[in-house]
């Protein structure tokens, strides 16, 4: 599935034909913005940036450092490392999203922005979902079943309450992967927006 | 919800319960729903461990109180169940020494950390097959984030469990928020166990099971 055209990418990386190479694959797809190390990664940084592509061994900031800045500073943004060892460490553990081995190709890069993208999309709709929910929820209050189906904004509530039900069931399988059910928790924790501390 | 439910694939519940139910599929997320001091948490444990049932390995997330408590609720009991196949995974932020059975998060607020020791917990456990997830309470969360937060997170933990084939018994005081709230957070769940006392006797009653009958049960202590 291919909910996520028209994302925003950062790629970083100090091997600028590593770089290049990698906006090749993805300028058709996605915006893509560059870095060449960490402080230049976290300059190129804002809330329109969805997915950054981070090199984990890069000289002066490494990626788990910029990493640990991003989540400190509590963007909404996925994380994948690009590493060129199959990590013996856990990725859950360390807050990456995902990870991509070096050298990735077209379609690994593709794939792996578009389920990060997705698991984003994931974790919207659930609060989507939830508003919905909630906006019935007050529509019933109060009024019968028949002055319900009488009431053309209800009708069109519970038929994107399907809707949404639909796509999210749909989504459910895939959380039996340990850092997508931690990504996606991660997006809700991080959804509500910068320095925000409602509750 | 959940496929493949054969009759031995499916949670025994023995007589927890005082109506004719005696299993629940695979995959099915229940939520126990009763005011204070209801003995809401005994049944949660109840239904993760059952009296005379071969026992699943279980987990329990606590926001509410610290996990050595959980043990010794959960133990007094009587029902015995092997450490290596109990979890708490405590998000109360309480200090404690460093068990192996605990996985401690700092806050109700920190839900990628429940969601962390999660699968820290059931990874060592061998990641099993079947397991009960009990989570007490749905009323503390919702002291730390939002509603809307506290919905995500519930429907992510609960279809996770779900697609896994785990079963997950969750518990909520339904006096502490808002109708609408609880009307909302409901519908996450297959089915809905419901507590309550009038003049000194407790009653329950069951929805969302289609073949049990919706009457207010008596339930005594």
């Amino acid at each position: 599935m291919t909910v996520s055209e028209g994302g925003t990418v950062l790629v970083v990386d100090d091997d600028r034909e590593v770089v290049r190479t990698y906006r090749r694959y993805l300028e058709s797809t996605y915006t893509v913005r560059e870095a060449y190390d960490g402080e230049d990664a976290l300059a190129e940084l804002d809330d329109d940036v969805d997915v950054v592509l981070l090199d984990r061994l890069m000289p002066g900031l490494s990626g788990e450092d910029v990493l640990d800045r991003i989540r400190e500073e509590g963007y909404d943004v996925r994380v994948a490392m690009v590493t060129a060892i199959d990590p013996d460490f856990d990725i859950v553990d360390m807050g990456f999203d995902a990870y991509v081995t070096k050298p990735a190709t077209r379609e690994e890069l593709l794939q792996t922005v578009d389920d990060l993208l997705t698991l984003d999309q994931h974790a919207v709709d659930v609060r989507e979902y939830h508003s919905l929910l909630v906006k019935a929820s007050a529509l019933q209050e109060g009024k019968s079943t028949y002055e319900l189906e009488e009431h053309p904004a209800y009708a069109d509530l519970e038929s994107r309450i399907a809707d949404l039900e639909a796509t999210l069931e749909s989504e459910t399988d895939r959380l039996t992967d340990d850092s997508r059910f931690v990504a996606t928790l991660r997006a809700i924790d991080t959804s509500a927006g910068r320095g925000e501390t409602d509750g | 919800m959940a496929e493949g439910d054969s009759r031995s694939d499916r949670y025994h519940l023995s007589n927890t319960l005082p109506v004719d139910i005696d299993d629940v599929a695979p995959g099915m997320n229940v939520l126990i729903s009763g005011p204070p001091m209801s003995g809401k948490r005994g049944l949660v444990f109840d239904l993760l461990a059952p009296e005379g049932v071969g026992p699943d390995p279980v987990v329990v997330m606590t926001t509410d109180d610290p996990a050595e408590r959980i043990r010794t609720q959960f133990d007094d009991r009587g029902v015995r169940i092997a450490p290596d196949a109990f979890r708490v995974v405590d998000a109360t932020g309480a200090p404690g020494d460093s068990d192996s059975f605990v996985h401690r998060v700092s806050s109700p607020a920190d839900l990628t950390g429940m969601g962390v020791a999660f699968t820290q917990a059931v990874d060592q456990m061998g990641t099993p097959d079947r397991l009960r997830l009990g989570f007490v309470s749905i009323s503390t969360l919702l002291q730390y984030v939002d509603a809307e937060r506290a919905f995500s997170f519930l429907h992510v933990l609960s279809r996770r469990t779900s697609a896994a084939g785990y079963l997950g018994v969750y518990s909520i005081d339904p006096t502490t928020h808002e109708e609408r709230f609880v009307n909302v957070v409901t519908s996450i769940f297959d089915a809905a166990i419901e507590i309550r006392e009038t003049d000194g006797d407790r009653e329950l009653r069951v929805r969302g099971l289609s073949d049990v009958p919706s009457e207010w049960t008596p339930f005594p202590y």
